[in-house]
């Protein structure tokens, strides 16, 4: 890993090119938009983010919106860097965030102020009780929708990455685009109060269709801004940087 | 004609020995005046099998009550109240724990099994229920304020017309109780309309004492019977004065 700018913490993402386009990881506390449209290889990403991470001892959290989080586990069972021993010792929770809906009595199609308040203080607990350092909500376009307006959605984000990082919580957050966006999220709002945005696109090349990955933005620190072309394997996420001019590739 | 008691002997008298078979009444007063006390006698009277749905009362405090004054209590409640307590209030009590507290993570570890069923709809557990039974029936319904506080009230209105036909229909006869003064005018006018014979409770301040009376406001094709029957409470129940 590489670190060179040495001026804030940061929280490795355990993926090796991204963390090197990063100059050694996101910033610790940073909310980051995980941005792009459907199949660009988000959820993937994001997963891996919290499964290094709790290999390393921190603890992880991941709350999922649109899918059943049991399903996910199943999903990420495959990958060669995953012990299951990571979700039995508590280092990986995955929880569903339709049930905190359920509990907190958040099931009308829209929630008001107080309610978005009482949502980022319910998060907050929980990643307080589970001492979270490294949290993942996929995707919170979900959450958007239930929050409607640019208002809302604005005050919901702020809320919600004050309270993660008052408690030094680094964060993702899935954001979905369609993709001939001309903005980096569905409603506009998410990207510009975020501490930064990862997109990630599709590419066609050749025949092809590249996943790419381009960080837009990132407080604290200076990161690449070229587009690599992202690989998903058996081992993670793998990197490199796109080749220009048209080449054949291999 | 085809009638059957209403349990309060005045009134039966008063309208040449009862209601018709068939009839939805409604009993209306401001609070206090009485209507459930009413109601009460009417449940203990009649040929009819009755069925009592309560939204207010616990089982024990309606046939507490009943017994107090001697009134038969073969009567099957229906407590549409402790059921709305368990799905629906203790719901609320447990969301504004969780909204107080926060949530922990053993609190969300997985759907419960309760949390799958739907909230209930009890207008249509109570049109259900009353769907049910073997005429000829004798229903209360004590009170239709629950109904109307929780449900739209055309959604009331539409129920209250399945069950007054429903009643019509099986020669069977159900009272519902309603606060006078509380609901929109336009409400409580289209239940009005709706009722066969309308009783209103009221009372008059003379002296240190209140004068009670049973206004007979309204009997479906017989204008003549309309009027007021001075009347008291005594421990027989609702008496002529």
């Amino acid at each position: 890993m590489v670190h060179r700018s040495g001026d804030r913490e940061r929280c490795g993402t355990g993926i090796e090119g991204l963390d090197t386009v990063l100059y050694g990881g996101i910033p610790r506390s940073n909310t980051v938009l995980l941005t792009g449209s459907c199949g660009t290889g988000k959820t993937s990403l994001a997963l891996e983010f919290l499964i290094h991470g709790a290999l390393n001892g921190e603890n992880s959290l991941f709350v999922s919106v649109t899918e059943n989080s049991e399903k996910m586990l199943a999903n990420i069972i495959p990958y060669n860097f995953f012990e299951e021993s990571l979700v039995k010792s508590g280092k990986l929770v995955l929880v569903d965030l339709p049930v905190m809906y359920e509990r907190l009595g958040m099931t009308k199609a829209e929630l008001t102020m107080e309610e978005i308040d009482l949502l980022v203080a319910a998060i907050a607990s929980l990643v307080r009780e589970l001492g979270t350092k490294r949290l993942v909500i996929d995707s919170i376009t979900s959450v958007c929708y239930k929050l409607k307006t640019s208002e809302k959605i604005r005050d919901f984000i702020l809320k919600l990455s004050k309270a993660l990082s008052d408690v030094d919580c680094t964060s993702i957050l899935v954001s979905e685009m369609s993709a001939q966006a001309s903005s980096y999220s569905m409603f506009g709002v998410e990207e510009a109060i975020s501490d930064g945005i990862v997109l990630m696109a599709n590419m066609e090349r050749r025949g092809d269709l590249l996943r790419t990955l381009q960080v837009i933005k990132m407080r604290g620190t200076m990161h690449s801004r070229a587009k690599y072309v992202l690989d998903l394997t058996p081992e993670g996420v793998l990197l490199a940087p796109l080749l220009k001019g048209g080449s054949a590739g291999t | 004609m085809d009638l059957t008691s209403i349990g309060i002997k005045a009134l039966d008298e008063h309208l040449g020995g009862g209601v018709l078979k068939g009839s939805t009444l409604l009993v209306m007063g401001n609070p206090g005046s009485g209507t459930e006390f009413f109601a009460k006698q009417f449940a203990s009277t009649g040929e009819e099998a009755v069925t009592y749905f309560t939204s207010t009362e616990r089982d024990e405090d309606v046939l507490n009550v009943m017994r107090e004054y001697g009134w038969k209590t073969d009567i099957s409640i229906v407590n549409i109240g402790s059921k709305y307590y368990e799905s629906v209030l203790a719901k609320k009590l447990e969301i504004s724990r969780f909204r107080q507290e926060g949530i922990h993570l053993s609190d969300i570890r997985r759907f419960e099994e309760k949390d799958m069923h739907k909230e209930e709809n009890f207008l249509t557990y109570l049109s259900y229920e009353i769907s049910k039974l073997d005429p000829p029936f004798r229903v209360v319904i004590n009170s239709l304020d629950f109904f109307l506080e929780n449900y739209d009230s055309a959604e009331v209105l539409m129920a209250m017309r399945t069950i007054k036909a429903h009643t019509q229909h099986s020669e069977s006869v159900t009272l519902m109780t309603m606060l006078k003064g509380v609901h929109e005018s336009r409400i409580q006018s289209s239940i009005e309309d709706l009722a066969d014979v309308i009783f209103e409770l009221d009372r008059e301040k003379e002296g240190h004492e209140y004068r009670k009376y049973v206004m007979v406001q309204k009997v479906r094709n017989r204008p003549v019977m309309v009027g007021i029957i001075p009347c008291a409470f005594d421990e027989t129940g609702i008496k002529p004065r």
